[in-house]
């Protein structure tokens, strides 16, 4: 029975030698003749040779695997080329920081309003993440006055911007304090799709009736007759 | 051309259920165009408008307001809370800074620690669990969960807090509810004829009344209870055997 060693990704146990997999790792893995797949902590190779990408990490002048899964090794001009380790073929898209993402209202409080992101600028996603817009992130103007009720409604399609990635716990935190932000599409309690009349209402066109929405200024390429 | 208000006005009075139409399409003649005046009709609750038609959501008697407000009467007993709307309350729970109030809707209203007159952080209002507030809503949509109030936008109480140490709280229909609260309501002034009391009415359906005696209390829950269906003649002859009957 060999002892148990303590494996931590990216470094050298206390033999000297990268640390193993955990077991079952290699399970989970499947073969594809294209790419080569690569398991934990595997050291891929120097720094000479690559300049460290996603899923990689950089230690004692070595390249480490930090992710279980494909190694994709991508040439851009004259630099070295970029070592990635990626979970599937295609990478993912994540929302990051000053992001423009596509989303939809679920369910909206006092205090905020919480929404599924459904769209990284003109990517969809796969997975659903969450966001939530806070009652002072929905204007840049008197934003103590706000209502979230007169901003958003649950299932509105609203576009945000990401300002936080948030913790473990909490959802990306977004904003639509600008006049590109907002609401896009939305439909009146009647079930008709509004037409926006001024940044703060829409109308429908079967009732006639105004609802109070934070409408987002689209620039008039984007529109579609 | 009078069509419009020719077409509600055959109807004031009579009894339509959900899915009436009444529909106005314009003339498809030229000649037709010259002679439309544009008529503005407002629509109160029970009555929607679809494009060309006006459709009726509710079963109920079709009323009618000098100049164009056309509405269904209906007998309903479901409260659903509404913006502006003061209604009794029943304190659930205490939980964190609010309190859960049953106001008879579908979900249960949150009225905060400090909606009271000279309520601070400090000083916090002596409410417990299962007393009767008389409050207001601030926020009553159905995407969100309702909320109360028992302070109006001054500042001060107005009416609205804690009561009911003594009397009986019982439950009517909303129809009923708006007859008493109507400016010189006929149902009060009978029963205030009979023998006093203290009445409190809120747009649910609930009223609290209390009289000097537990039977004179009764007596005037049982009444109003019954004005629901009579007609105001029966009312007056049936107040005036009471208060024979009473005194």
């Amino acid at each position: 029975m060999s002892p148990m060693k303590l494996c931590v990704p990216g470094f050298k146990d206390s033999f000297g030698e990268p640390c193993p997999p955990p077991p079952g790792a290699r399970a989970l893995l499947s073969y594809t003749p294209a790419l080569k797949h690569t398991h934990i902590c595997e050291r891929l190779c120097s720094t000479e040779d690559c300049i460290p990408g996603t899923g990689t990490d950089l230690r004692h002048g070595y390249i480490f695997a930090t992710l279980a899964g494909y190694v994709l090794r991508k040439n851009e001009g004259e630099e070295l080329p970029v070592i990635s380790v990626v979970r599937e073929t295609e990478a993912q898209l994540l929302p990051d920081v000053g992001a423009i993402v596509t989303c939809k209202v679920t369910s909206i409080n006092p205090r905020f309003a919480k929404v599924h992101i459904l769209y990284v600028g003109s990517t969809p996603l796969k997975d659903r993440f969450r966001g939530t817009i806070r009652r002072e992130d929905v204007r840049a103007t008197e934003k103590d006055k706000v209502e979230t009720y007169k901003s958003f409604r649950p299932g509105d399609i609203v576009l945000a911007k990401v300002i936080s990635l948030g913790d473990v716990q909490s959802n990306y935190l977004l904003t639509t304090a600008e006049n590109e932000l907002g609401v896009v599409v939305a439909h009146s309690e009647a079930g008709a799709q509004m037409v926006p009349i001024s940044w703060c209402e829409m109308q429908c066109p079967r009732t006639h009736a105004k609802e109070f929405r934070k409408v987002a200024r689209v620039q008039p390429e984007y529109l579609q007759a | 051309m009078d069509t419009v208000h020719a077409r509600f006005k055959e109807k004031i009075g009579e009894v339509l259920l959900p899915g009436d139409v009444f529909s106005f399409r314009l003339p498809e003649d030229g000649e037709g165009d010259a002679n439309i005046k544009t008529e503005k009709i407002i629509c109160g609750p029970g009555l929607r408008r679809n494009g060309e038609e006006v459709q009726v959501c509710k079963s109920g008697i079709l009323r009618h307001k000098q100049p164009n407000l056309y509405w269904i009467d209906s007998q309903q007993r479901r409260y659903v809370p509404a913006k502006g709307e003061s209604v009794i309350g029943i304190v659930i729970a205490k939980s964190g800074d609010i309190f859960k109030v049953d106001v008879g809707g579908s979900e249960q209203a949150s009225l905060s620690y400090l909606a009271f007159e000279g309520a601070t952080k400090r000083n916090r209002p002596n409410v417990q669990v299962g007393d009767l507030v008389y409050s207001q809503f601030t926020i009553a949509n159905k995407d969100m969960e309702p909320e109360l109030v028992c302070i109006d936008s001054c500042g001060r109480a107005n009416g609205m807090g804690v009561f009911g140490a003594e009397g009986l709280l019982f439950k009517v229909s909303l129809g009923l509810v708006r007859r008493l609260l109507a400016p010189q309501s006929e149902i009060v002034k009978d029963l205030e004829k009979i023998f006093p009391f203290e009445l409190v009415v809120g747009m649910n359906g609930r009223v609290w009344v209390k009289a000097k005696t537990v039977q004179q209390t009764l007596i005037v829950a049982n009444l109003l209870e019954t004005c629901e269906n009579m007609t105001s003649q029966q009312r007056q002859t049936l107040f005036r055997r009471v208060a024979e009957g009473s005194l």
